[in-house]
């Protein structure tokens, strides 16, 4: 991993079209502004980590789980209406 | 017609049916086509299986059902994916988590946008959001006695409020 030492106002170039300028340093926490093209990408990295792991657990249901379900929230929808 | 192997056995399916996600779904980047299955119950749930991986099948949802003002608007990169020209429609659905005592949740952070004009999805995170990756079902209040009960539990979950 490259690591570089940045102050506060300063910046670090990534190809042609991605800036990151560190805004603040405030105890243990530093904020840090991105611009970058509009289809890329950016998340906090633990957020993305926990739709992953949301989402391979959402594999694990089963076909009476879902019958079972049906009943009682097309219930709760309709009230819901 | 094509047959794959699922959890819940054979399915066959129309290929010219399939719901492509481009990019995958997060964590499944490479799952690309899945085949749509109708609940045989009645119901806001439907599901989808993946044609790649017989193991990988979602429940999913159109969350208007529960929360009627949730709403997600494809982003103009995201739109170039879905293949959503000029006033194209699109859903916002979003994958339903049954746990082993059968809670069920929704993800509002990461719904996936469907255009049926081209049948391709894509999932998205709304970063920031203030939705939860576990919204539980909103409680329907029945018990006549407690007519304030919203404002407890509930409250600081935006959510919740919104529904």
């Amino acid at each position: 991993m490259l690591v570089l030492t940045r102050k506060v106002g300063e910046g670090i170039i990534i190809g042609d079209d991605i800036k990151l300028t560190v805004v603040e340093i405030k105890g243990g926490t530093v904020r840090i502004g991105i611009d970058a093209p509009q289809d890329k990408k950016i998340y906090r990295e633990e957020l993305y980590a926990q739709i992953k792991a949301q989402n391979r657990s959402s594999t694990g249901w089963t076909l009476d789980d879902l019958s079972l379900l049906s009943g009682t929230i097309s219930r709760k929808s309709e009230e819901n209406k | 017609m094509n047959v794959i192997q699922s959890r819940f056995g054979e399915i066959e399916y129309d290929p010219q049916a399939v719901l492509h996600f481009p990019h995958g779904l997060i964590g499944f980047e490479d799952l690309r086509d899945f085949v749509v299955m109708p609940n045989e119950k009645d119901g806001p749930l439907f599901w989808i299986q993946s044609v790649e991986d017989a193991q990988v099948a979602l429940v999913l949802t159109d969350p208007t059902n529960f929360f009627p003002t949730y709403m997600v608007e494809p982003e103009v990169h995201e739109r170039k994916v879905l293949g959503m020209e000029g006033e194209d429609k699109w859903h916002a659905l979003v994958v339903v988590t049954v746990d082993t005592d059968r809670k069920v949740t929704l993800n509002l952070v990461a719904p996936i946008l469907f255009a049926p004009h081209t049948n391709r999805a894509i999932q998205v995170i709304l970063e920031s959001s203030g939705y939860s990756i576990q919204t539980p079902l909103p409680v329907i209040e029945q018990s006549a006695g407690k007519p304030n009960a919203k404002s407890g539990e509930g409250a600081s979950e935006k959510t919740v409020a919104r529904g």
